[in-house]
């Protein structure tokens, strides 16, 4: 039965993906300014007939309803377009940066949930004590201290004055794991290739720092919160009162109890850091979507942009759907599609 | 009840104030594009991008001290292009590079009647008329007295706000020795050194370099990879001359041939043997429509009148021109020669993905937006013999990184993670100069910085509203605090590195009182500073 409503949700997603595809298509075209005129910058001698062949090349001068459809039909073949920004083919572009953001954005997640989880649970417990409020001033400042900001002030403190790990990049030069996946922490290990595997993973501390900080402050808030009012529920009194152990009450019958809400927003957060952040992969020099997307955008390149939305579109269908089932294992009364 | 009653209320007033505040906002957004000349009241919105956000609004208070109304606006590029070639601005903050050394690629895109790069709709028949004898005199002199004539005349017709030219600046580590910036933004590595290693490491201010086939781009920053691992017929020295590389020498037997001499055993990083066939193969894939991967290069447009190459024998080519074409040389910079037979026979996407030049390193790896790794070239042949060292380069592997963020190459240099630190703007250059570890420095730049009038609409279709502009506003002043004093004022929209610059013709003086003079000539109500 479970299975059946996942497939569901599954098929559903089908015309959101649609949907996607054709706004973001439209609303790219909305955009003033040309992709030919901006590929050729300030090339002087430039004739109109040149100008004209270069956007016949690249379908620009069909009518809007004809590259929408040729466009939808490539897009079912699984061809993607062409990027004219960067001269090569969308998919793989896409797929060269898809593994750079998911590696960093999983690393940040882990980051936050390593901080917000036990900090949450504590400050609950400890509720009003010391801990309890310096934790809440320092998630106040996590959520308000802006990426770009955090990640020049790691670089300068762990970069520059203590040298103890590498101010940008993903790997150091000589130290790139073979190709296997894209994700250079599994395909050093994949490789069992130690010293690339201890390079990349001192690359991935201080952006995923600067990126991970403001959810782990925003999850930490969400579990204290949702662990508060759990732990005043009968049932947690009941369990203390038949004589269970406190660190039992509280894992066992509040913080299981205190999930839902948290992987709601953790779901949320993975979902944005999914797209890529263009601050941080700029700052931090790392080769990811956010960037891709951004200079997609600036150079007017539809294809890459279109490309990249649909990825985010698929990225958030999935995720949402992987926090739905989340759901029924946490609480078994609830079926996968209903609402929490 | 009244409770309810004043829910009611609410509810009616809040859509109320909703829609007076969108219709304001609405009519405040859409309110008439054309300059608004109210009264006598000069009133003005300079147009920007984010970059020069402060200098616009340096430029905004200074024209409001004489009872001007100005107003800052910063905008997306290419959203402020698609207005202000609609004609809907008034005055907006462009700026254009030139690769050639020469006019050719500036003063013609800018100011010829109908030009790609002519954002204020200049038309100057004379102009027309004396920038076209220019591009296809043979004669230096003849040139230079022409290109001085057009910079009289656009001097007086002010069709904008001449701006300055900022200088290029970079950071190295004192470790690196033989390390230049260079005009063209060429990073030359072949002459450089690194104390203590082989590898050099340097953080490019880019996102991504868009391929490693020189035939299929068209900016700079792309440029200055590929020049490493290819070279061109000719180069320049570090003034702009252009001297032989590739190519041992050259004829000019008519104004529109060129024959060039191939410099022989010249290998590429394959083996292969660089003779004629390579560079008639480099400059037909160009010419050609569709000549590179099913797509005519990006790079057509930069050869001018070439019409055809032709070989002689092995180591003997004929360029012909369809007319005079004097800036020819200079443009063959940046046409680097690639192997024909590895070309053909893995395609172009797989020359671009292993790409096989004559350059003085070879390409052994990486991602275009992340880090490119090259290899020294054991057979190098040494490269343009007018431009010492010659021969094999001295480090073994260059470390290209993209790093867009200036703060961090900054941090990097400083860390010891990179050896050079490409563009940096003012600010950060500052704060390096303390740092005994590395060396900070600039050459005259290539780009003209300036602001362009709307010249079909009022108030700028009068010539005496753009002079007292041009008098309005204190660049000096600007450079200085803004830029750290790293630009040079310009006279017109000439560059001083470039062929034909008049350096007697002074830039317009800050002169408020007679920009004020100008203005109420022109009919409008303007005030001299109190102060």
């Amino acid at each position: 039965m479970r299975g059946v409503k996942i497939l569901e949700r599954a098929l559903a997603a089908l015309p959101i993906m649609l949907g996607v595809c054709i706004v973001v298509f439209l609303f790219m075209r909305l955009l003033p300014g040309d992709p030919v005129d901006i590929m050729l910058g300030e090339a002087s001698n430039v004739t109109q007939e040149e100008i004209d062949a270069l956007r016949s090349q690249f379908n620009l001068d069909d009518p809007l309803h004809v590259q929408l459809a040729s466009y939808l039909m490539r897009v079912l073949k699984g061809d993607l377009g062409y990027s004219i920004s960067r001269s090569s083919n969308v998919g793989k572009l896409l797929l060269e940066a898809l593994p750079a953001t998911v590696e960093l954005a999983l690393a940040a997640i882990l980051i936050a949930l390593a901080v917000a989880v036990p900090l949450g649970i504590i400050t609950a417990v400890k509720h009003k004590s010391l801990i309890d409020r310096s934790s809440m001033a320092c998630s106040f400042l996590g959520i308000s201290m802006p990426a770009f900001w955090l990640g020049i002030v790691l670089i300068l403190i762990f970069s520059v004055h203590l040298k103890w790990l590498p101010t940008s990049g993903r790997a150091t030069y000589g130290l790139v794991p073979s190709h296997v996946t894209g994700f250079y922490v599994l395909d050093s290990i994949l490789t069992g290739n130690l010293p690339a595997l201890k390079d990349s993973l001192r690359h991935l501390v201080l952006p995923s720092i600067a990126l991970g900080a403001a959810p782990a402050a925003v999850i930490t808030r969400i579990i204290r919160s949702s662990m508060l009012e759990t732990l005043r529920k009968d049932y947690v009194t009941y369990a203390r009162a038949k004589g269970v152990a406190e660190w039992a009450v509280i894992i066992k019958h509040a913080f299981r109890n205190a999930l839902i809400p948290a992987v709601t927003v953790t779901g949320l957060e993975i979902g944005g850091l999914l797209g890529g952040n263009m601050v941080v992969e700029t700052i931090f020099g790392w080769p990811g979507m956010g960037r891709l997307v951004v200079d997609g955008i600036f150079s007017r390149d539809y294809s890459l942009v279109q490309g990249a939305v649909m990825v985010y579109g698929l990225t958030f269908v999935t995720v949402n759907l992987i926090a739905d089932i989340l759901y029924t294992w946490l609480n078994p009364k609830l079926v996968v599609g209903e609402k929490v | 009840m009244t409770h309810m009653r004043n829910l009611q209320r609410s509810v009616v007033l809040v859509p109320v104030a909703i829609l007076a505040l969108a219709l304001f906002v609405g009519v405040s957004g859409c309110a008439p594009k054309e300059p608004a000349v109210t009264g006598e009241t000069l009133s003005i919105v300079i147009d920007c991008e984010a970059n020069r956000k402060d200098e616009a609004e340096a430029v905004a208070s200074q024209l409001r001290n004489i009872g001007i109304q100005a107003e800052a606006r910063t905008w997306e590029w290419s959203a402020m292009k698609a207005e202000f070639m609609e004609g809907n601005r008034q005055l907006y903050m462009t700026d254009w590079g030139s690769s050639y050394f020469d006019p050719f690629d500036l003063a013609i895109p800018k100011l010829a009647t109908g030009e790609r790069g002519n954002y204020s709709f200049y038309s100057n028949p004379e102009v027309d008329d004396l920038l076209s004898q220019a591009t296809s005199a043979t004669d230096d002199e003849t040139r230079k007295a022409l290109y001085f004539e057009v910079q009289d005349i656009i001097y007086k017709d002010c069709p904008w706000v001449f701006g300055y030219c900022l200088e290029e600046t970079a950071a190295a580590s004192t470790k690196v020795g033989g390390w230049r910036v260079s005009m063209d933004s060429r990073i030359n590595l072949h002459d450089v050194t690194v104390e203590g290693t082989g590898t050099i490491k340097i953080g490019l201010g880019i996102d991504k370099i868009v391929t490693m086939d020189p035939g299929n781009y068209r900016d700079r920053d792309t440029e200055t990879v590929i020049r490493n691992v290819f070279d061109a017929l000719v180069t320049r020295t570090w003034d702009g001359e252009v001297i032989p590389e590739i190519a041992e020498s050259w004829e000019t037997p008519d104004p529109t041939t060129y024959v060039f001499k191939i410099r022989e055993g010249i290998k590429f990083h394959n083996g292969e043997a660089l003779d004629a066939d390579d560079v008639v193969f480099t400059f037909e894939r160009i010419l050609q429509e569709n000549g590179i991967g099913g797509q005519t290069s990006p790079r057509l447009g930069l050869l001018g009148p070439l019409a055809s190459v032709v070989k002689n024998d092995d180591y003997t080519v004929t360029f012909t021109l369809e007319n005079p074409f004097p800036v020819f040389p200079q443009a063959l910079c940046h046409f680097q020669i690639v192997p024909k037979d590895y070309v053909t026979e893995v395609g172009d996407a797989g020359f671009a993905e292993k790409p096989v030049g004559a350059g003085p390193f070879m390409f052994k790896e990486g991602r275009l937006d992340d880090q490119v790794v090259l290899t020294r070239f054991e057979d190098y042949y040494g490269g343009a013999p007018d431009l010492p060292p010659v021969g094999p380069a001295r480090i073994d592997t260059v470390v290209f990184r993209m790093m867009p963020d200036p703060a961090t190459r900054v941090a990097a240099l400083k860390a010891g993670e990179i050896h050079i630190a490409d563009k940096l703007p003012p600010d950060m250059a500052d704060s390096l100069s303390g740092d005994p570890n590395a060396k900070v420095e600039s050459v005259p730049g290539t780009r003209t910085y300036g602001i362009e009038f709307c010249l079909t609409k009022p108030p700028f279709d009068d010539v005496k509203v753009r002079q007292a502009l041009n008098h309005a506003i204190d660049w000096d002043t600007i450079i200085a605090t803004i830029y750290g004093g790293k630009a040079t004022r310009l006279s017109t929209a000439f560059i001083p590195s470039g062929f034909g610059y008049n350096h007697d013709l002074k830039p317009y003086e800050y002169d408020p009182a007679k920009a004020v003079e100008l203005l109420r000539e022109a009919g409008f109500n303007v005030s001299l500073p109190t102060e």
